[in-house]
């Protein structure tokens, strides 16, 4: 479903991602853990090209999104994707953030936009909130609406960046539990996240990176219990 | 003091003529200068260097000269060259338009660059073009923020336009100097000259508040 073959990013004279490889499988949730400055974030971040690859590719279902010929805005709404700090437009309403892209860029109706919209927020637990402004939410909240905005476009892959990292620890579980629903649902995703619970819970591969490269990688019961770098078993004994 | 609220009665029609001379100029200049900037600002922020020079080098020259050489420059300069001949009138709005569009410009620029990175990161990572986003997502809430300094620039062009008194333009100011120079009086033509040109900023003021409020609610 996803392939990437020697991905390296640079920012200027800093190479943050060394050499990249991995396939991910349709339905797969992979989880990637690792210290702050490995490279975690950039690497989601190119699976979108909301960063330039700076070297190697990235297929999605067999697209090679670096290929100057691909349309990367068509490519975008296959893969929805979550920020840290929410980034939901503060001059719409919650629902005319999720049907502003269905209408504008996949040129739905605004009525069927409207309807699926409301399916989705029922779905986060949100309904009553469709005409709030995006500023009267909680943490919690803007997350969720955020993860509906995404899904309005049905995409087939699904990226977290830090999506709990914002919030106060009281609101961490109402979005681990959307996130949860969706990989049961057979969501495709890529989850960047310092929730060990979630990783070992929903997880089906855990990628351990730092200083630019995946350092290891396993599913989440051998990963935590029997680490085999010593990298590894240092940031996980921080952690855990 | 022999204070002759009769000459300024007797002048009135002349004044409120002159007012509305500068209410136009300054509305046609307050509306092109808007456009003009709005794409001037736009070239500054361009990624491409050597495109962006232009721009940058035409807000650093109307920035950094007085408006006073600007229009004199237009006037005997440019606009002969362009035209034949000069007219006032023109010449007159020309300048104000390309020296507002400089500073609103800067408005423009400064407001887009006001909007967190995440806006448009999370619009492209929606499947819009950098147009898309720009139009359904960064401008609409850079203009929020642009609307107190677009309307400090509004109300500064208004009284600028008074320095269009030197080129003849039969503005309010060009109006007030015909007294002075017709019965050598100076506080008569000068303290009316001024008393309207507050009237109309405050009423430029009033409407910009009310625009400000209406946004801020919605």
């Amino acid at each position: 479903m996803i392939k990437v073959v020697n991905l390296k990013k640079t920012f200027g004279d800093n190479e943050v991602l060394k050499d990249i490889s991995v396939d991910i499988q349709p339905k797969e949730v992979v989880v990637v853990i690792g210290p702050s400055g490995s490279g975690k974030s950039t690497f989601l971040r190119c699976i979108n090209l909301l960063e330039s690859i700076t070297d190697g590719h990235v297929y999605i279902e067999g697209v090679d999104i670096t290929d100057k010929k691909t349309n990367i805005n068509k490519i975008r709404t296959d893969v929805g994707m979550v920020f840290q700090q929410f980034n939901l437009f503060p001059h719409r309403t919650v629902l005319e953030n999720i049907t502003m892209s269905p209408i504008k860029v996949k040129k739905e109706s605004p009525k069927v936009a409207k309807e699926k919209a409301l399916v989705l927020l029922k779905k986060v637990g949100l309904v009553e909130k469709a005409n709030a402004y995006p500023d009267s939410l909680s943490g919690g909240q803007k997350q969720r609406v955020a993860i509906a905005r995404a899904l309005a476009l049905e995409p087939r892959i699904m990226l977290f960046d830090e999506p709990t990292s914002a919030l106060d620890p009281e609101m961490v579980g109402e979005v681990l539990e959307v996130m949860k629903q969706l990989a049961i649902e057979g969501m495709t995703m890529i989850v960047v996240t310092h929730e060990m619970g979630f990783a070992r819970e929903v997880g089906d591969r855990v990628l351990f990176m730092d200083g630019g490269y995946i350092v290891e990688e396993n599913v989440p019961s051998e990963l935590f219990a029997r680490p085999q770098h010593a990298r590894t078993k240092s940031f996980l004994s921080k952690v855990l | 003091m022999d204070f002759r609220m009769d000459l300024i009665i007797d002048y009135m029609p002349f004044f409120l003529k002159g007012a509305l001379y500068t209410i136009g100029v300054s509305l046609v200049g307050i509306l092109l200068g808007t456009i003009l900037g709005l794409l001037i600002g736009m070239g500054k922020i361009m990624r491409n260097k050597l495109l962006a020079l232009p721009f940058i080098l035409y807000i650093t020259f109307f920035r950094g000269t007085p408006l006073f050489v600007q229009i004199l420059l237009i006037h005997f300069g440019l606009i002969p060259l362009v035209l034949g001949q000069t007219n006032a009138i023109v010449a007159g709005i020309v300048a104000l338009t390309l020296n507002a569009a400089a500073y609103i410009a800067e408005i423009f620029r400064a407001g887009i660059q006001s909007i967190d990175r995440g806006q448009m990161e999370a619009a492209r990572s929606l499947g819009q073009t950098h147009v898309q986003a720009m139009r359904y997502v960064i401008l609409p809430q850079a203009f929020k923020r642009m609307v107190p300094p677009l309307g400090n620039e509004f109300i500064v062009l208004l009284k600028d336009s008074s320095l269009l008194a030197v080129i003849t333009v039969p503005e309010l100011m060009y109006w007030g100097r015909a007294f002075q120079g017709q019965y050598y009086k100076i506080w008569e033509p000068y303290l009316t000259a001024a008393l309207i040109y507050l009237i109309l900023t405050l009423s430029m003021s009033y409407l910009l508040g009310r625009l400000e409020k209406r946004l801020a609610t919605e």
